[in-house]
């Protein structure tokens, strides 16, 4: 095919090129004015979308920096699901290493892809908080070198435990439709930093959301009750759950049970300091007064009077109370077994007590349990002797 | 009386086609000023050399190309028209169709496509296969069909549609001398049924027995055109063949031949028949003697 | 032949010739699928996804949040990538191999306008891909339905003393909620929809390429562009960073050009719990319904007087 006549065909191929070069315009027309029409409404997409929670990650450039190149593609890509639970793997990995930056790091990357993954912001705090604090911990136990000990303690032990706090924070925002990770924020006051205060705050906020265990509340309330000054809140909350069925039996734990008397107590006391005996009797005999406006005079005059048989006289009253908690009629026992006399009685009472009710005996009502128990046993003895 | 003015099944008016060479200034000038006229019912040759702008031809007939000036219709019906290849039958040159399909299958994706109902491709599908003898091949993937059946079942899909235009680019080319007849034999049939053909090929023996009108094409231009047996008549000569000829009337005619001014005797002798035929009778009789042993 | 009975064969062709033929299409459709089905190619790109979707029992030492993420990612994973690899590189087989058999000659050379061919051709891939997404999908829930059961079953058993009524209600919302969801589907559907979109890019580039390997990397190469689009669209509408005017002259070009294959991705999003509302799927399939008709209406424009 070699036959060229440019001067008779010239005419004709510009026509032929002109047609060809007409529709590669017209379709670039159309592509162009397609893309121009589309624009607004895929923006408007791209808004629903980011409302909905669709659009949590960005691929910036800082996004760029935390990831290899091949996983900042198929992050890109569709498959961001994916490379977070790869990283995830990855992590674990690194925590079996006790490679601990890798694991910030890549714990780092998990949350940023996919921040509303709760278990993500979950892991992050528990592997930094606990696992890499522990460690440090422990090295800083183990450590031959003095320099290193304190390195491990002052420096590293924190940072990780700050680094986990975050993490659990961050998440808390992220995801505050879950319980957990309010939760673990809480844990963390509670169990590291030894703040009550803030921990029964977080304790709070997490009972609040809807797939919250009853054990949260639980938390708050006993975190509350170690507070400084807000006995009297800390009673409110224990004391609704005391008598609460929303939580069912189970929820009158030892916590509970525990928190309620120390209140109780410490309510009575302060009352008992502050009030004077007519005030204490005019409240406790007065319409609607309840057990503890009798507590409330117990305590005075034991404490403040020293007067044991009026006491154990209004103690009696409480007992006879249906609405008193049970550990009153430990108190009375306790308090009847003072007097030489009535010990072997209240030593009976407080057996029988005991077998039927072990969970309102406290640590050191056992242990003066048992003294009274070796007392009478002694006298016994000698008696017999 | 009004003459009646009769469509002819294709009608080539000046064609030009050019095509440009991507990157420079020059152009290939494939077709120039073509102009041929296919009469309905008539099998037409269009013979030329590789390269000498057969398929282009073909193509802008059948709508794959345009046109650069001129135009060409079928049935009075431009080429660029869909509707213009309603009733063409098209079998392109060393064809390979869908490898993974069945021939019967192959046939009813093509009777589809020409808006066959179901019932008819099933029968339109039994029939061209037993036209072309592939039905033992029926259920068999063209994957697995040799040249020869590939041609066949190329030609059973140009005639799946009921076609009045059939066109074959070079219908016999790479086809064993059997298929080959076969194949010229179906073009006879088709032009019996009254369906016009258009069919190029550069195997000019082939081309000789089967169409009516030739047309030369070469460099891109069509040289020479007319009916076969006009053109390759060599006029000055005339041809007698005798059977069981005696010696004495050979003499005669010698006589009466050196007795005239302007005849001259050029040749005398047996005729030869072709090898094509040669080879035809020696395997036919071959494949007789093979089922008179079994 | 009387000028009567010859005139006819002019008005019987226009006569019979269906402008738009449904059944045409629909033969060139079924055609392509069936193609595409018969080649080894596929059975090899479904087991390697069903062999993916089966690995997931490989991880089961982690919390049964990570174990139910990582069956999904992976399964989602292997579906994306072979909707969209085969879409893409369906497609770019299509057409070329057709011209390069002639087996195209014998098609157009039957009354089917091109149009047709190449929606028959389009329609023929998607169905394939949503086809095999449906089968893949199903493996992939009930792989996953029996899995949540499982470690339902395993943590109660776990739970010391035995497990309340009210615990196992607990357990079960908890792990159900990493499951079988119904959202999921509209993730599939999601995938699907990026698939198609793709084979229309495909369809486009292999109108006016030569070959199917350029075909399937200038498809790759828009793919790719496609997913960045939306840092493109920053760039563009920056919202507080302002970038050079070259810089957004180019973003918007290539926001206007690429498809914007980002939007489709939203499995992300559902696996960690979000729900997506109707408006926005029917927002996302009526995109995706018109850039198969914008890409359509283009390849034909590019091969409808394509020399072939």
């Amino acid at each position: 095919m070699d036959i060229i006549r440019k001067e008779r065909a010239l005419s004709i191929v510009t026509k032929l090129k002109s047609y060809s070069y007409r529709r590669l315009l017209l379709s670039l027309i159309i592509l162009g004015g397609f893309g121009f029409v589309r624009i607004p409404i895929e923006m408007n997409t791209e808004k629903m979308l980011k409302e909905q929670g669709f659009r949590d990650w960005s691929p910036s450039m800082s996004a760029r920096e935390q990831l290899t190149q091949a996983s900042f593609v198929g992050s890109i890509g569709g498959f961001r699901s994916l490379i977070a639970s790869i990283y995830d793997l990855r992590a674990h990995q690194a925590f079996r290493d006790k490679d601990w930056a890798s694991v910030e790091k890549f714990r780092g990357v998990t949350t940023s892809l996919q921040p509303r993954f709760a278990k993500h912001w979950d892991l992050a705090a528990w592997d930094l908080a606990w696992n890499a604090y522990a460690y440090y911990r422990n090295k800083s136990e183990w450590a031959e070198d003095g320099v290193e000990s304190w390195q491990m303690k002052n420096i590293m032990m924190p940072r990780y435990l700050e680094k986990g706090l975050e993490f659990a924070k961050q998440g808390a925002e992220w995801v505050p439709e879950s319980y957990r990770l309010s939760m673990v924020v809480a844990d963390i006051y509670s169990q590291k930093y030894n703040d009550p205060e803030l921990a029964s705050q977080w304790y709070l906020k997490s009972s609040q959301a809807d797939d919250a265990p009853p054990y949260v509340f639980r938390a708050y309330a006993t975190h509350l009750a170690r507070c400084e000054g807000k006995e009297e809140e800390a009673y409110e909350v224990t004391s609704s759950l005391y008598r609460s069925t929303r939580f069912g039996t189970r929820a009158l734990t030892l916590t509970v049970r525990r928190d309620m008397e120390r209140l109780e107590d410490h309510i009575a006391l302060s009352a008992a300091n502050e009030m004077s005996l007519e005030q204490l009797e005019s409240a406790a005999l007065s319409n609607g007064s309840t057990y503890l406006d009798y507590a409330k005079l117990g305590m005075h005059l034991l404490e403040v009077k020293k007067d044991l048989k009026v006491a154990l006289a209004v103690y009696r009253e409480i007992v006879n109370d249906k609405k008193a908690p049970l550990f009153y009629s430990r108190k009375l026992l306790m308090f009847l077994a003072r007097n030489p006399a009535n010990q072997e009685q209240a030593y009976e009472a407080l057996k029988k007590l005991l077998k039927r009710s072990p969970e309102i005996f406290r640590r050191q009502d056992l242990i003066e349990f048992t003294k009274l128990e070796t007392s009478l046993g002694a006298s016994k003895n000698n008696r017999e002797k | 009386m009004m003459a009646e003015k009769i469509i002819p099944a294709v009608q080539i008016n000046n064609l030009t086609k050019i095509f440009p060479v991507p990157f420079r200034k020059e152009k290939v000038i494939a077709v120039e000023g073509l102009s041929l006229r296919v009469e309905a019912g008539e099998v037409y040759g269009l013979i030329g050399p590789n390269g000498s702008g057969k398929s282009t031809t073909m193509k802008v007939l059948l709508g794959l190309i345009s046109a650069t000036s001129g135009s060409s219709a079928i049935f009075g019906l431009s080429s660029s028209e869909t509707a213009s290849r309603g009733s063409v039958g098209f079998l392109p040159e060393n064809p390979y169709f869908y490898k993974y399909l069945t021939g019967a299958e192959t046939l009813s994706f093509y009777g589809k496509l020409c808006g066959l109902s179901r019932r008819k491709i099933k029968e339109r599908t039994s029939e061209l296969l037993s036209l072309v003898d592939l039905e033992n091949a029926r259920d068999r993937r063209l994957g697995g069909y040799s040249k020869g059946m590939l041609q066949r079942i190329g030609l059973a899909q140009a005639l799946v549609g009921d076609p009045r235009l059939v066109v074959l680019d070079e219908p016999t080319a790479g086809v064993d001398p059997a298929g080959s007849r076969k194949i010229r034999d179906l073009i006879i049939e088709l032009k019996q049924r009254g369906i016009s053909v258009i069919l190029s090929s550069h195997l000019l023996e082939q081309v000789q027995e089967v169409c009516d009108r030739v047309g030369i094409i070469f460099q891109g231009k069509l040289i020479k055109e007319g009916k076969l047996e006009e053109l390759i008549e060599i006029e000055s000569q005339t041809e007698i063949i005798l059977e069981h000829a005696d010696p004495k009337i050979l003499d005669q005619i010698n006589k009466l031949v050196q007795a005239s001014e302007e005849t001259r005797l050029l040749r005398s002798g047996k005729p030869k028949t072709t090898l094509e035929r040669l080879f035809l009778k020696e395997t036919r009789a071959e494949s007789e003697d093979v089922r008179k042993d079994a | 032949m009387s000028a009567d009975k010859v005139k006819s064969v002019k008005e019987d062709l226009v006569l019979q010739h269906k402008l738009f033929s449904l059944s045409r299409v629909w033969a060139i459709a079924f055609n392509t699928f069936t193609q595409l089905v018969r080649m080894k190619v596929f059975y090899f790109m479904l087991i390697f996804s069903v062999l993916i979707i089966g690995a997931n029992f490989l991880f089961l030492n982690f919390t049964f949040e990570q174990e139910l993420k990582i069956l999904k990612d992976v399964s989602f994973g292997a579906m994306t990538l072979f909707a969209s690899i085969f879409s893409i590189v369906g497609t770019a087989l299509l057409i070329p191999k057709d011209i390069e058999d002639r087996t195209l000659y014998t098609i157009l050379t039957k009354p089917v306008p091109r149009f047709e061919y190449l929606v028959g051709k389009l329609i023929g891939i998607i169905f394939l891909v949503a086809v095999s997404l449906v089968l893949m999908s199903f493996l992939f829930f009930a792989v996953l339905y029996f899995r949540q059961h499982g470690i339902l079953a395993e943590e109660i058993k776990m739970i010391r003393g035995g497990a309340t009524d009210a615990q196992k209600e607990y357990l079960k919302e908890t792990i159900f909620a990493q499951g079988v969801r119904p959202e999921l589907i509209l993730g599939v559907l999601a995938i699907f929809l990026k698939a198609a979109v793709a084979a229309g890019v495909a369809l486009v580039v292999s109108t006016f390429a030569s070959s199917t390997l350029f075909t399937i990397i200038v498809s790759l190469v828009v793919y790719f562009i496609g997913h960045a689009q939306s840092l493109a669209l920053e760039y563009y509408f920056p919202e507080g960073q302002m970038h050079g005017a070259l810089q957004r002259f180019i973003a918007g070009i290539v926001a206007v050009v690429f498809p914007n294959l980002q939007m489709f991705n939203i499995f992300d999003g559902i696996i960690t719990g979000q729900s997506i509302s109707t408006t926005l799927m029917f927002r996302l399939i009526g995109l995706t319904g018109f850039y198969l008709t914008i890409y359509s209406m283009i390849s034909w424009i590019l091969f409808a007087k394509k020399e072939l």
